[in-house]
């Protein structure tokens, strides 16, 4: 557990150092909210029932970016040869892995989310801690497959557009429940008409974290 | 092989006629209700490929012995032409009776969405060469898909569903002789199941022996 | 010889889909030996070197470095194992310095500062130790790569075509840090098809061919002056 505190840190130490992940993701995900507002309509006021959908597309399209490079680093020079040859347990990799991408994912987000409310005209007072629990939900699910899938397709040279198509069609119960809780909460609804969808989003966290936990081992020492 | 492929000829033609001239029209819903008895057994088949490919995913990841693969392989292959013709009828039918072709409704929802995951398998599959590392991350799709299935369709049962439920847990509400056709045509379409199964991964041993061959030939 | 066995090898056999890459290779090293395997690309040396280091399951056969066996005491042959390859397994967005520091960590190692200060004036790169390693020079970074693979003191070194993309000077170096790592008691097995080089220091030589290792003497029981003939005969032999 301690050797994965050491890859957490030399992985953030190398992202502050060059910072390409988070650049690329800030830039991405800003492009998308200005994309999609201009493709519903300059200056009316989008409606609440799609504007969840439009902040979850801006996060989930920039996440990806970010999480495309948290193999990057161990894949040039044969670096993960060097992990998996150290006493360090694969297991060990996954949870850092997955820990890095959770916070490159709360940057962003700490940073588009207010982006959203000011380019969407969107009002969010009093409802904040909810929209906290919602994003940190979708962050673990996301990050938990999201980890396993890198791992993969950082291993495929041959089709760089691996990480997405594997990873979209496995995260659609993830995104709609998330997309479903925001809209309705944005809505000004209470908790109780989206709670399924939480408890949802909890069902697919704990699941797909355990099956990665646990099928990690399987893909990295393949890659 | 030959005789799986004759049996399920045999019981595909006692099927049709079960279906067509056995079983009453449907009053509402008229003859084009007989579509459900293929689409029924298709999303079933469809959805028993997938299990297949789990268990054998599972199998692999223990073992790492390549027959797994090669089951696993073969029965998404199958699953996603199933899948595909689950999401043809199931279409057909919506045309004339929800007067619409494409409806989200749960279980179609569930079907499509069963279908991007196991087309992306397949894709995966192309995408890489060498043996061991394509069964592995194979297999690890095949699992993460199928854990996937019950999410997926409870998400898309929070939608309100408009989609007939025939098959329910203790009893079928349909006629005897509607439900005799339909258990033929069930068993018409896992014998094909099998057939195809068997059509399949005997492909993906000949592929094997052929590579094994090669690399003897290499050797001396 | 009186020396414990150190690491022994026992009809290690891999195969992948029908290709047998390794077709039962036996070997036994003392502590302190240095191996040295030539083979053309393709005679299965990776793979050899990749089953010894743990990261490639073997199909059969055992692998024991003392009484410890490969498959149920990996953790114990990463302890003590290190792999340099022309792959560096360095971080080229980090300095020397840090990069030892990580891999120390790794590996659990106390006193961290003192043993990098001393592995990198080993290797002459003290005075670049706060420069990226994306600026050093191809020899550069094999110097580091080697100060990498020490930092867990371990007993068996294995190195994979070490000299593969060195400049004159830098190979040079090489050979003088191997003669030290030799000098230090611990077994080095290295693969290579450079028979110029690889003939130095060496107190076994093995030829790998096709997945066997038809050839296996200790030095001094060989004619080394008409090695190139010996080993153009076991390659050419499986050629016809």
């Amino acid at each position: 557990m301690k050797q994965a505190w050491f890859i957490i840190k030399k992985d953030l130490m190398i992202e502050f150092r060059k910072k390409e992940a988070l650049m690329s993701m800030l830039f991405f995900g800003f492009l998308v909210l200005v994309i999609l507002n201009i493709a519903t309509g300059i200056g009316s006021k989008v409606a609440s029932s799609v504007s969840g959908g439009i902040l979850w597309l801006a996060i989930i399209f920039s996440a990806v970016l970010g999480l495309d490079r948290i193999f990057a680093h161990e894949n040039e020079n044969r670096c993960i040869d060097g992990l998996l040859l150290s006493p360090i347990e694969p297991e060990s990799i996954f949870l850092a892995k997955m820990a890095v991408n959770l916070i490159f994912m709360i940057i962003a987000e700490v940073i588009l989310i207010p982006l959203f409310f000011i380019l969407y005209n969107n009002e969010i007072s009093g409802r904040l801690p909810m929209l906290i629990v919602i994003v940190m939900l979708l962050n673990l699910g996301f990050s938990s497959v999201g980890t396993l899938v890198s791992a993969m397709s950082s291993g495929i040279k041959k089709n760089d557009m691996m990480l997405p198509i594997l990873l979209f069609p496995v995260l659609i119960p993830l995104i709609a429940a998330t997309v479903k809780s925001t809209t309705e909460l944005l809505g000004g609804a209470g908790v109780a008409k989206y709670s399924q969808w939480l408890y949802l989003t909890g069902a697919f966290d704990l699941i797909f974290f355990g099956s990665s936990y646990l099928l990690f081992e399987h893909v990295i020492k393949e890659g | 092989m030959r005789k799986l492929i004759i049996i399920s000829a045999g019981l595909f033609l006692a099927a049709i006629y079960l279906v067509f001239f056995y079983a009453p029209v449907e009053s509402v819903m008229g003859i084009v209700q007989k579509i459900f008895y293929f689409h029924l057994p298709l999303a079933f088949t469809a959805f028993f490929s997938y299990l297949v490919a789990f268990v054998c995913g599972l199998l692999y990841l223990v073992k790492k012995e390549s027959k797994w693969d090669i089951y696993s392989a073969g029965s998404v292959e199958i699953g996603v032409v199933l899948t595909t013709l689950v999401l043809i009828t199931g279409s057909l039918w919506a045309r004339p009776i929800w007067n619409t072709w494409w409806t989200w409704d749960p279980r179609l929802t569930t079907s499509l969405i069963l279908w991007l995951i196991y087309a992306a398998y397949l894709i995966l599959r192309m995408s890489i060469e060498q043996e061991s590392k394509r069964a592995t991350f194979c297999a690890v799709m095949a699992i993460i898909g199928f854990v996937d299935v019950p999410i997926v369709f409870m998400s898309a049962r929070l939608w309100r569903s408009i989609h007939p439920v025939v098959v329910k847990s203790n009893s079928i509400a349909m006629e005897p002789s509607m439900k005799l056709a339909l258990l033929l045509a069930m068993f018409a379409f896992f014998s094909l199941w099998f057939a195809l199964f068997r059509i399949r991964t005997s492909g993906g041993f000949l592929l094997e022996k052929i590579k094994h061959l090669e690399n003897r030939i290499m050797e001396k | 010889m009186s020396e414990t066995v150190f690491l022994k090898i026992d009809d290690l056999k891999k195969a992948y889909n029908g290709f047998s890459a390794l077709k039962g290779i036996n070997l036994t090293l003392h502590k302190g030996d240095f191996l040295t395997i030539f083979g053309p690309n393709g005679a299965g040396k990776t793979t050899l070197l990749r089953i010894i280091s743990t990261l490639l399951p073997p199909s059969s056969g055992r692998v024991k470095i003392f009484e410890y066996d490969l498959e149920e005491h990996p953790e114990e042959f990463r302890k003590s194992v290190a792999v340099i390859s022309h792959q560096s397994l360095l971080y080229n967005d980090l300095t020397a310095k840090e990069n030892l520091e990580f891999y120390a960590a790794l590996y659990g190692i106390g006193e961290r500062a003192e043993k990098i200060k001393e592995l990198l004036r080993l290797v002459g790169l003290y005075e670049r130790r706060n420069s990226q390693v994306s600026e050093f020079s191809r020899g550069m970074q094999q110097r580091l790569s080697i100060a990498r693979a020490l930092i867990n003191d371990p007993y068996l070194i294995l190195l994979d075509e070490p000299y593969s993309g060195l400049d004159q000077h830098a190979a040079t170096l090489l050979k003088k840090q191997l003669a030290l790592l030799h000098s230090q008691k611990r077994t080095i097995i290295m693969v290579t098809h450079n028979l110029a080089l690889g003939m130095r220091e060496v107190t076994k030589v093995g030829i790998l061919v096709n997945g066997e290792m038809p050839f296996f003497r200790n030095r001094n029981e060989m004619d080394a002056d008409r090695f190139d003939e010996t080993y153009f005969s076991y390659v050419s032999g499986n050629l016809q």
